[in-house]
């Protein structure tokens, strides 16, 4: 774990949802798995007080790629930033998904700031025999993640749109569920990120058929190294903290609502 | 060739080696921050509020930034005394430099329990008695009455040869009546300030944005209240003071060793900044050599004030 001043090389709205922030730097690009973060420091004043976690998206040599919506003060901030201008980035951090998964096939369920690191994860399992299929939901067409990002990852992408506007209309655990009442359950494993309510709802589909899986928790962040126990979650063994012991656990360990 | 400047403080029989430590709650309960501090560095660390019983916490959602500061309702999560002594204490003996444990009770009982507990441990330099969480039941009940932070003072006091550092709140409504009790309980010195309530509403849910509903609030938003409170503590008071309350940088850290601090606690900064401990150490260095200043002692109470300024006559409280 590092924590490095890093210079902004791209940082670009891609469509209504995602920006695109690109740095480099060696030692934050080194040896990180898919559904690890950086804890960015936007801002070095006093005003805008704490970091804030960004997932990995995608690594290439030294560069590192961010995807990230507009979601609160800090991001609209960030949002301004321009290349050539330092940001504080401390990682890389956290527990990432798991990545041998023994022969079963990989399923992904993503919305939102959630599908980033899912795409991160997709492209690093690319030497897997079965191809990972990603499920996304978002609000409409606009938000899709723009076909090119997706076009070198070998990956079958499934879309569900709350209008309608592309793929299956409804929420992406409908496309979830469909999966699962056609594949037999024991040979599946599902890697989840996205809003905690998308999270909970595969969670508790996941639970009906008796699959396995993985969640990457999203929950308020301050320290991002253990020492605040301000991003707790709820675990069969207590409160573990998401920065360190997540943020990905697997179904079985989160007491959930589904 | 430079003089060498010395850095280190006396408070009673123990000499710190420098006036930086890290603030209750904000350092982790072991080797959190050991990546990017040199523990041996500090002046001392001063460990997460440790209880007699493990503590689960409050629910989620525990903190939330608000403006120059944010809000913590953790509510003293920790695994509990013998945890610590079995598993913790071990750690801290082969980091060279004090360990300040801070404990917390729900009576003066838990207190002195804890307070005996810990007394046999050679590896402790002191104990901060924590009677000003915000974010549990009866949390500030020892710091509302004089009489009862007293009684409980009193009664640590008798129960161990370590010094003791009470730490306060300024949601005591009789705070100089309160330090004034502690001390003469025989507190060796005060940790000034613990955090002070706060709330925030998410306005699409219409709920707190603390499960608990009220946080403390820490950070620079409460850094002029902290420094009034040590104010008003110098003023009246000859005790040593851990002093605390968003301190940022070496800047802030001085404006409280100017006001009369032997010690400067970094808080919500380490959040920040996981090297900030060291920066203000090295800050008050380079501060020292450019006034030529050869110890801290000769930094500590430079602050100058005409003592019949018009705000310092009005009623404190
Ligand atoms: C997340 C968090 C947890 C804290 N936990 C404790 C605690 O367990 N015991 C305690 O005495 N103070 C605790 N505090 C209060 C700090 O020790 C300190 O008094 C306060 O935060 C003011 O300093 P700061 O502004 O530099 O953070 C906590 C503060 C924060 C932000
Ligand atoms: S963000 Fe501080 S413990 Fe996880």
């Amino acid at each position: 774990m590092f924590d490095e001043t890093v210079t902004i090389l791209e940082n670009k709205k891609i469509n209504s949802e995602y920006f695109r922030l690109v740095i480099t730097s060696k030692r934050l690009s080194r040896d990180v798995s898919p559904g690890q973060f950086l804890n960015i420091q936007i801002e070095n004043h006093q005003g805008l007080l704490l970091r804030r976690p960004f997932s990995y998206y995608r690594i290439k040599g030294n560069r590192i790629e961010i995807l990230y919506a507009i979601l609160g003060r800090g991001t609209a901030l960030l949002a301004d930033k321009r290349p050539g201008h330092l940001l504080k980035a401390l990682g890389p951090l956290g527990r990432p998904f798991t990545q041998s998964l023994k022969g079963k096939r990989r399923v992904l369920v993503g919305g939102g700031v959630g599908v980033p690191p899912l795409v991160f994860l997709a492209e690093r399992v690319q030497k897997e025999s079965s191809t990972p299929l990603l499920l996304i939901g978002c609000k409409s067409k606009k938000e899709i993640l723009p076909k090119r990002e997706l076009a070198k990852v070998k990956t079958e992408v499934r879309y569900a749109t709350d209008d309608g506007s592309y793929g299956k209309k409804g929420f992406v655990t409908v496309l979830l569920h469909e999966l699962l009442k056609h594949e037999n359950p024991k040979s599946i494993f599902i890697q989840t990120c996205g809003p905690t309510a998308m999270m909970d709802e595969v969670m508790k589909i996941a639970k009906e058929f008796g699959v396995e899986g993985e969640a990457s928790v999203e929950e308020r962040m301050a320290c991002g190294v253990g020492a605040c126990l301000g991003c707790v979650v709820e675990t069969e063994e207590g409160f573990k903290t998401s920065c360190v012991e997540g943020p990905v656990f697997s179904f079985g360990e989160l007491v959930h609502h589904g | 060739m430079a003089k060498t400047i010395n850095l280190t403080i006396k408070i009673g029989n123990l000499t710190f080696k420098n006036p930086v430590t890290v603030a209750s709650g904000t350092f982790g309960s072991k080797d959190e921050y050991a990546k990017y501090v040199d523990y041996a560095k500090l002046g001392a660390i001063v460990t997460k509020t440790v209880t007699r019983k493990p503590r689960k916490g409050n629910p989620m959602p525990r903190i939330f930034e608000t403006p120059s500061g944010m809000l913590n309702a953790i509510g003293l999560q920790n695994k509990g005394i013998d945890d610590f002594i079995e598993y913790k204490i071990p750690y801290f003996k082969k980091v060279k430099t004090h360990l300040i444990v801070n404990i917390a009770g729900e009576s003066v009982e838990d207190f002195v329990y804890l307070a005996k507990k810990l007394d046999p441990e050679k590896s402790v330099s002191a104990l901060e008695l924590n009677i000003s969480c915000p974010n549990v039941k009866k949390g500030l009940e020892f710091c509302a009455k004089p009489e009862l932070a007293y009684e409980v003072v009193k009664a640590v006091k008798e129960a161990t040869k370590h010094p003791i550092f009470t730490k306060l709140s300024p949601e005591a409504h009789d705070f100089l009546g309160v330090a004034d009790s502690t001390i003469r309980a025989g507190s060796d010195g005060l940790s000034l300030i613990n955090t002070i309530r706060g709330m925030a509403v998410d306005i699409e849910k219409c709920k707190p944005q603390i499960a608990n509903v009220f946080g403390g609030l820490s950070g620079p938003a409460i850094r002029p209240i902290a420094l009034r409170y040590l104010h008003e503590v110098k003023r009246r008071f000859d005790i040593p003071v851990m002093a605390m309350g968003g301190i940022m940088t070496a800047q802030d850290a001085l404006e409280f060793l100017i006001t009369g601090a032997h010690l400067i606690s970094v808080g919500t900064a380490n959040f920040v900044n996981p090297k900030a401990t060291m920066e203000i150490l090295e800050g008050i260095e380079t501060y020292m050599k450019r006034k030529g200043h050869q110890s801290i002692d000769s930094v500590r109470g430079t602050l100058k004030v005409k003592p019949d300024s018009e705000s310092l006559l009005a009623p404190a409280g």
